[in-house]
């Protein structure tokens, strides 16, 4: 049973610029925040996805045309049937983000994982303490979700950094980190959450040492190939971890060595 | 308590086992592989050593159906395994599958594993290349020969291996033998030697062929993949194996590979055999056959490697 995939039907797809998509799908999978989902088309392949939607009526994925699948998948429409199976991984751990000051970061389509959990947080708020939100795109036509981060700005603290520099009023410019510089979040008993390119979770994490917080206060939402979902093709192997089964998020101080050991083997020669 | 059976009667105990099951048993081809076992390629048998070609196959084919889609239905096929023997398979070999029992908890290779009785057969001639001691090997079996003068002296480790030879005289002395190898990996702990320059030289020379993890027993990476008929109907969702030497093993949708240099993918080969396993699931990967030694193009000795590693320590 393990690797069979159930169909799902689209209800709705929103083009949010050229090389991004939110397909909105029927579905009762339910998969906890920072789970991810393998969703496939028989014939073409499969890819790891996270839904950006805590919700068990219905999941959102947020699809950035950047393979073989995820390009079929931009020729579908509304009423087409995708197939998924899963939720695969342990996703946030939200036991530990209880009654803590929350940083929650994301860049680019890494917004997904994040989504999901300030969907969570939004449904079970008085769990949470403050809530400091960082986006960051490359630029206007790049902001995903702009609706559902307009909803939030009115709950949270919500900053939007754009890479570019463009004349626009309400975001910031440059990238993440150092927005975070200029705005520092609250002190005490913090936990920061990220998900994005690993360059830019790196800078962030730079900063946050800098004020203040330890690796074991920040978590990392990781990607890497998953064939399987289920720690057995071994293809997401980070030295001893598999990301698909022990993660995708991981908490810094334990994955920093791991991840640190292969790019030191991978600048020392690279053909 | 060992049974008997001359040695001159083997092929004859062969031939009865095969009215019965899908007998498989390592051949002399090309190249040296278990094959299934019949009445004409009886006469290649091929005991004197280990096979060049591991016994992954019939566990792990390299191309293996998961799903099909045919209209709008999917369906797993099962596949339908006739009771098998495998005889003759090393200690080395009967541990790689030990070691893919933790690695593959999938439906299809567990009925395999059930359905197959392992027969072994004690290595009379390890070559320079074997260093199965080291690494620390179960006596696992159903039955297991031991070549004894004219004789196979025969251990019994389970009720249906006993069934077999129910026939067989029992014999008046137990000869359980051992061997010796030339080979020995010294040192298993090499966790704390992951930045160590050593690795350069051995990385250097490889070609990135992948070879060592197409002849390694306990190889199991794999890609899923969907296979397409002509007329579309069915589409087969595929198991088909990979190999962590290749670039494209773990590049992501956008380009972006993870172990990039041949530095981090030989060194992932090795720490995977002797360190990772062994903290994920308490057995190390690696049982010591040493085929990925005797097919490496350019001879890369890594047991070597991690022996000298231990010299550079003690010089510290």
């Amino acid at each position: 049973m393990a690797y069979l995939p159930k169909p799902f039907q689209i209800i709705e797809i929103k083009t949010i610029n050229k090389e991004v998509k939110l397909f909105k799908i029927k579905s009762n999978l339910n998969p906890k925040p920072g789970q991810f989902l393998e969703v496939s088309l028989p014939g073409i392949g499969e890819c790891p996805l996270a839904s950006c939607l805590f919700n068990n009526q219905e999941i959102n994925l947020l699809i950035k045309k950047a393979g073989n699948l995820t390009s079929a998948l931009f020729r579908l429409k509304p009423k087409d049937l995708l197939y998924i199976r899963g939720p695969y991984g342990k996703g946030f751990p939200i036991k530990k983000l209880e009654n803590k000051n929350l940083i929650l970061i994301a860049g680019g389509t890494g917004i997904a994982p994040i989504t999901s959990l300030i969907s969570y947080i939004e449904q079970n708020k008085e769990k949470f303490k403050q809530i400091i939100i960082y986006f960051g795109f490359r630029n206007k036509n790049y902001i995903l979700l702009k609706e559902k981060i307009k909803q939030w700005q009115k709950k949270f603290n919500v900053t939007i950094t754009l890479d570019k520099k463009e004349k626009s009023g309400s975001y910031k410019q440059g990238f993440v980190h150092e927005t975070i510089n200029k705005f520092p979040p609250k002190k005490e008993n913090r936990i920061a959450v990220m998900c994005g390119p690993e360059i830019m979770m790196k800078s962030v994490t730079q900063v946050l040492n800098k004020l203040g917080l330890d690796n074991n206060q920040i978590y990392w939402s990781l990607e890497r190939r998953m064939e399987c979902g289920l720690g057995i093709c071994n293809r997401c192997l980070i030295q001893d971890v598999y990301v698909c089964k022990d993660g995708p998020v991981f908490r810094y101080d334990v994955i920093k060595p791991k991840i640190e050991n292969e790019e030191f083997s991978n600048k020392i020669n690279s053909n | 308590m060992q049974k008997l059976l001359p040695k001159s009667q083997l092929n004859e105990f062969l031939i009865n086992l095969i009215d019965k099951y899908q007998v498989i048993a390592p051949v002399k081809q090309k190249n040296t592989s278990f094959q299934f076992l019949d009445k004409n390629n009886i006469n290649q048998l091929y005991l004197t050593r280990i096979t060049e070609v591991p016994v992954k196959k019939f566990f792990l084919p390299e191309n293996e159906t998961l799903l099909k889609f045919k209209g709008n239905k999917t369906t797993e096929p099962v596949s339908k395994i006739k009771s098998r023997i495998i005889f003759g398979i090393r200690k080395c070999d009967i541990n790689a599958l030990l070691v893919l029992d933790k690695a593959m908890p999938d439906p299809n290779y567990i009925k395999k594993r059930k359905n197959t009785i392992l027969i072994g057969l004690y290595c009379e001639n390890p070559d320079k290349y074997c260093f199965c001691e080291s690494m620390e090997l179960e006596d696992y079996y159903d039955l297991f020969f031991y070549p004894y003068e004219n004789n196979y002296y025969i251990s019994i480790g389970s009720e249906k291996g006993a069934k077999i030879i129910n026939d067989l005289p029992t014999a008046k002395k137990e000869i359980i033998l051992k061997h010796k190898n030339t080979k020995i990996l010294k040192n298993k702990n090499i966790e704390s030697e992951y930045k160590n320059k050593i690795w350069e030289t051995d990385s250097s020379k490889c070609l990135s062929c992948g070879a060592c993890t197409v002849y390694c027993p306990t190889c199991n990476c794999f890609n899923i993949k969907d296979n397409l008929s002509i007329n579309l109907n069915p589409i087969n969702r595929i198991r088909s194996s990979a190999s962590c030497q290749l670039k494209s093993f773990s590049r992501v949708a956008g380009g972006k590979i993870f172990r990039d240099s041949r530095l981090s993918r030989f060194k992932h080969f090795v720490y995977h055999k002797i360190d990772y396993f062994k903290k994920q699931k308490g057995k190390y990967m690696c049982v010591g056959c040493g085929r990925c030694l005797r097919v490496c193009p350019t001879h890369i000795d890594w047991i070597e490697t991690i022996n000298l590693l231990n010299k550079t320590k003690r010089k510290k």
